[in-house]
């Protein structure tokens, strides 16, 4: 959208707003619509050549002696447009798939709140909204996912029980939770670990357990974390495995998002980074027959190790029924 | 600005003299400059969504008049409980994309000038972000926002690419992608797209409203490749203590077998996934049955350790 359309658009907006508001401080106004006090102030001046018509009376009054002596908004004749303008069916598509998001992650009573805001929203919507999109979040243990919000809801810390990303290892911490976010489809919560003595994200659905304790939350005097800066973007540091990819197994390039060395014969060699040694391990272990590792040789040499010590309980004889 | 309160105030229509006659800026125009700016003003104003009326009015004979009818386009009184209002302050954080999120602040300063007080504090509740990187997204919301059917260059991983006809029926996002479902008219059959893979831009081929969308179809029965299949049985593994946690979590049933294993019961939807789930852990997981799974694990932990075992040199 235009820098003028959208002027216009919040035009249309403050002349109801700053009416039901009348005497309010134009600093306030600046930051309810999210811009700095002189846009507010500039289109407080174009207003003043607006309205129904030319005449005194017909025009947009502002009381500019209020505003330039104690920077508040008094708004008049402008009876022609006491409510909003309805949501469009553009705006509505955006908030009600926004909302569907939210809903796709809450508890029942949140999901409640957001059926009831979208029932109310789609009646103000003008015209009928056509928004067929889904959002898909990974479905969670309602015992975790409601210890989680109750935590936070009532600042109180949480014990969790966690299974680690890579490391095939389950711990159990003490947390003190400061919000919940999805990236990519799944649920976090960034919360000060006490373990780790630091902030940690940790994925909902790894947590096997979770129990709110009667301990208030600590504070730790730790700023969050801004999400935007691309937190899971630094995909590139941790160790790397050059691997050989059958047809069959280019997938993997795309899936995760491994960079490609060589795609000019039927087998290509990639370059894929790990969150861990055991990570690469399992996923050449998983993929045998069409992912091989050509380095490092420290990873070949664990993948044939594991290899060769699990394959001792296939040896033998077929399991028998005693035996199960 | 001044047309819409014009013809936001006025029941009547108003012909396009008495409008021009009315405002200042198109008195001052010449007629082929006024009838240029009152057509842009006109268009403007059906971009930000506001509908104008035309009808006629017996004084002026057959010419139109025009007005916006103030039922249709104010905003009604909607009642929101204040976690109501919450929840949708919180929805208009939730796009990462410009555009979207664009529009749903725009709905929300609708909202705010209408007396809604948005404090979203009043519900806590998990943050979910909506990005939408993929350059055909745009493009394709469109389309499927507005019922047009699209063509656009569609390349599977490692193949080339193929001109592809849809009339697109929703989309999708699941871990972070997006997906498009509908009907690919050259195939005469429903398929799923996903985005990051349509190459160049999607060329809109249909009018608007151009089809319906089947009304038993949902995106989740479109999607059903993505999501993991039912389970077709039972598998039991011999489990090392403490290992295979994320196995051990979808567990049906983990029994004690004696002092270092356990016996772990998982559904499986195929053999093939048991054997791969089971051979990336290494000798912490045995498979027992069903025996096709247990046949299969050993080939796989074969082929690595043949694989790792050999001079990648060669």
């Amino acid at each position: 959208m235009s820098a003028s359309a959208r002027q216009v658009q919040r035009m249309l907006a403050l002349v109801p707003y700053l009416q039901a508001q009348q005497g309010i401080p134009v600093d306030r106004v600046a930051q309810e619509f999210g811009v700095a006090p002189k846009v507010i102030r500039k289109d407080l001046m174009q207003l003043m050549f607006t309205g129904v018509g030319e005449y005194h009376g017909e025009l947009i009054d502002v009381d500019l002696t209020a505003l330039e002596e104690d920077g508040v908004v008094h708004l008049r004749d402008a009876d022609f447009m006491t409510r909003p303008l309805r949501v469009t069916a553009r705006e509505g598509a955006a908030l009600i798939v926004a909302l569907r998001t939210l809903r796709a992650a809450a508890d029942a009573e949140q999901a409640a709140i957001i059926d009831g805001a979208l029932a109310k929203l789609e009646h103000a919507v003008g015209g009928s909204v056509s928004a067929p999109v889904d959002v898909h979040v990974e479905p969670l243990d309602p015992q975790v996912r409601d210890a989680v919000s109750r935590s936070l809801a009532e600042s109180r810390r949480l014990r969790i029980e966690y299974a680690t990303a890579s490391r095939d290892e389950l711990t159990t911490r003490d947390v003190d939770p400061r919000r919940t976010f999805t990236q990519e489809g799944r649920l976090y919560l960034e919360a000060w670990c006490l373990r780790a003595e630091d902030l940690r994200f940790f994925r909902l659905d790894r947590m096997a357990s979770a129990e709110v304790l009667d301990v208030p939350v600590d504070d730790h005097g730790v700023d969050p974390v801004d999400l935007r800066d691309g937190f899971f973007a630094g995909g590139d540091t941790g160790p790397s495995a050059v691997l050989d990819l059958d047809p069959t197994a280019r997938w993997i390039v795309e899936y995760y998002g491994a960079e490609v060395l060589d795609d000019s014969a039927d087998v290509w060699r990639v370059r894929l980074h790990g969150g861990d040694e055991s990570w690469l391990r399992r996923l050449a272990l998983r993929n045998a027959g069409s992912v091989r590792v050509v380095e490092p040789a420290a990873l070949r040499a664990q993948v044939a190790d594991h290899a060769r010590s699990a394959l001792r309980a296939y040896d033998g004889p077929v399991a028998t029924d005693e035996e199960l | 600005m001044n047309l819409i309160f014009l013809l936001l105030s006025t029941r009547q229509f108003l012909s396009k003299d008495q409008i021009r006659e009315a405002i200042a800026d198109y008195r001052a125009d010449g007629d082929v400059a006024f009838n240029r700016k009152f057509e842009r003003d006109k268009e403007e104003l059906r971009e930000l969504g506001i509908p104008v009326e035309t009808g006629t009015h017996s004084q002026f004979g057959d010419e139109p008049g025009y007005r916006i009818p103030r039922e249709s386009a104010e905003l009604p009184e909607l009642d929101l409980t204040p976690e109501e209002s919450a929840v949708i302050g919180l929805a208009t954080q939730v796009w990462e994309h410009a555009g979207l999120a664009g529009q749903s602040s725009a709905a929300l300063l609708k909202l705010k000038a209408a007396g809604v007080d948005v404090d979203t504090s009043a519900v806590r509740m998990a943050e979910p972000r909506l990005s939408a990187e993929e350059p055909a997204f745009d493009a394709m919301w469109e389309a499927v926002t507005g019922r047009s059917e699209v063509q656009f260059a569609y390349a599977k991983a490692g193949e080339p690419s193929t001109t592809r006809r849809v009339q697109p029926w929703g989309i999708l996002s699941w871990r972070g992608r997006w997906y498009m479902g509908g009907f690919d008219l050259d195939r005469e059959a429903p398929r799923l797209f996903r985005l990051s893979r349509v190459e160049g831009e999607v060329r809109t081929v249909g009018a608007r409203g151009g089809y319906e969308i089947p009304e038993d179809v949902t995106m989740q029965d479109l999607a059903r490749s993505l999501f993991p299949p039912e389970p077709v049985g039972e598998a039991v593994l011999h489990v090392q203590r403490d290992r295979a946690v994320a196995l051990r979590r979808s567990a049906v049933s983990v029994t004690r077998l004696d002092d270092r294993t356990d016996e772990v019961v998982v559904r499986y939807a195929s053999p093939w996934q048991v054997a791969a789930e089971a051979a990336s852990y290494g000798p912490d997981v045995v498979v027992h049955s069903p025996p096709e799974a247990r046949q299969l694990t050993a080939t796989l932990l074969r082929s690595a350790l043949d694989a790792a075992t050999l001079d990648p040199a060669s």
